[in-house]
């Protein structure tokens, strides 16, 4: 426990690391679901911030697998994510299989990628709820209330990060900010696109070139994306 | 000519709030030919004339759609340009249309291709009442000024067609789309914006939505590329 403990405060410490000056959003939600699926038992995570037109869309995620995306996407719909972000409380789903008929699109999703139980943590710092933290787990037990705890530790400090930036920027609604943020997934999709014709490898794969370049050249995500998409920049096979 | 009226025309065509009807005038005026007239050629976008500098370009235009030949046609189709400097020598090029067009006073007469990738759609005529040749410079301006064409007709065409779904589309299928996007920007060396017009304009001509050719695209049963129809299927 003692190992696992220091792990948490090392990432603790990364994250705020990663609040200085001109930090990336879209590279503190990667480090962020990175961090849930090295430290927790799940699965899968991804970050789901509210959008413009106040629907949830997946900003970051630990498998840009589509089909995986789509699940957590439709949990946005219809399904824990939605229900913790409009309640601003943690949803646990402790059976897939047995959740309401109404978010049967969700469940049907996620039970054919062999998911079994689901958590949503709101992003909420007091009244301001901007998106969910979505854990998604084989396992056949849900998550103890350690490892939740855990996971809403690991949110609310992503979450003060971004208020945080907000604050310093003055850079007016906290709507726009989160829509910026999105907005250069926008990127990052086409970027994903790009290295997968190029280097013949899959949207998954293509997406690990770009965030191990990126890690590895000390830039953010969207300035790869970016650079990629403009043919700027050719990453080397 | 200098580069600033150049650079002026290429603004004013890329704005989308100036009248497309205004679209032929910046060939006749960069150019030294008589008149041009700029048209959609084809299955994609029907065949139509958008814009004319002068009646003369209009009447060429028309001519050539009722005859169903000419060099709009064959610059459309094989997306190349068509040069004729000496069109009351070269009758045999297009047997009814260039006496027609001879005995209406046209002595050269040029096509440019509007086209984006392999989506092939129109044609801008330039002609001319005296011989004429197109020098290097002049037939990379006309080009320059077609490519700027072909994107704001394509562009305008596909917003005025676009499927209703396409607005309401899902979050999920929006990811989809742009990753498809960078699949056909790095098989066509084109820029973004330019590939996802391929795609919507060959959501459209199939009869499919975004959505649909994008995951094709992604799953590598469609590919496009720069040589011979542009289109590769595999099912």
């Amino acid at each position: 426990m003692i190992q696992r403990e220091t792990e948490m405060l090392q990432t603790f410490a990364r994250l705020a690391d990663t609040l200085v000056d001109d930090f990336d959003v879209l590279d503190l939600m990667q480090t962020l679901v990175e961090a849930c699926t090295d430290l927790l038992p799940v699965t899968a995570a991804g970050i789901l911030l509210v959008a413009d037109d106040g629907r949830l869309e997946l900003a970051a995620s630990t498998s840009e697998a589509n089909r995986i995306v789509e699940s957590m996407q439709l949990s946005a719909e219809a399904g824990p994510c939605i229900e913790s972000f409009s309640t601003g409380r943690i949803v646990s789903v402790p059976s897939i299989a047995e959740v309401p008929v109404a978010w049967s699109a969700f469940r049907d999703s996620a039970l054919a990628q062999g998911f079994t139980t689901a958590h949503a943590i709101p992003m909420r710092l007091r009244q301001t709820t901007i998106g969910t933290l979505n854990l998604m787990n084989v396992a056949s037990e849900p998550l103890g209330p350690e490892a939740i705890m855990a996971g809403k530790a690991l949110a609310d400090v992503a979450t003060i990060g971004i208020l945080q930036e907000r604050a310093l920027r003055e850079s007016g609604a906290l709507s726009a900010q989160l829509q910026t943020a999105l907005d250069s997934r926008v990127v990052i999709e086409q970027a994903k696109g790009v290295v997968a014709q190029t280097h013949d490898v899959t949207i998954e794969r293509a997406f690990e070139i770009i965030r191990s370049y990126a890690r590895q050249h000390r830039s953010s995500l969207g300035d790869v994306a970016r650079a990629v998409v403009e043919r700027r920049l050719a990453i080397p096979r | 000519m200098s580069d600033s009226s150049l650079e002026g025309a290429l603004a004013l065509l890329a704005d989308l709030r100036t009248d497309d009807a205004s679209m032929a005038e910046p060939f006749a005026r960069l150019l030294p030919v008589t008149g041009s007239a700029v048209s959609t050629v084809g299955d994609l976008l029907g065949s139509e004339t958008l814009a004319a500098s002068d009646p003369m370009a209009a009447e060429i235009d028309e001519l050539q759609f009722d005859l169903g030949e000419g060099p709009s046609w064959d610059a459309a189709l094989r997306s190349r340009p068509v040069l004729t400097r000496d069109l009351p020598g070269a009758l045999a090029l297009w047997p009814v249309f260039a006496p027609a067009a001879v005995s209406r006073g046209v002595r050269s007469i040029f096509a440019f291709p509007l086209a984006i990738g392999p989506l092939r759609f129109g044609a801008v005529d330039l002609y001319s009442t005296t011989p004429l040749e197109l020098d290097e410079r002049d037939r990379d301006v006309a080009a320059l000024l077609a490519g700027r064409v072909a994107r704001r007709v394509l562009h305008r065409a596909l917003a005025a067609v676009a499927a209703p779904d396409e607005a309401t589309t899902s979050p999920f299928s929006r990811r989809i789309v742009q990753q498809a996007t960078g699949m056909v920007l790095a098989q066509l060396d084109i820029s973004a914006e330019d590939a996802k017009l391929v795609i919507q304009g060959h959501a459209y001509a199939n009869g499919q939505t975004m959505m649909e050719v994008a995951e094709r695209l992604v799953e590598r049963r469609l590919r496009f590329t720069r040589t011979g129809t542009g289109i590769e299927e595999r099912s």
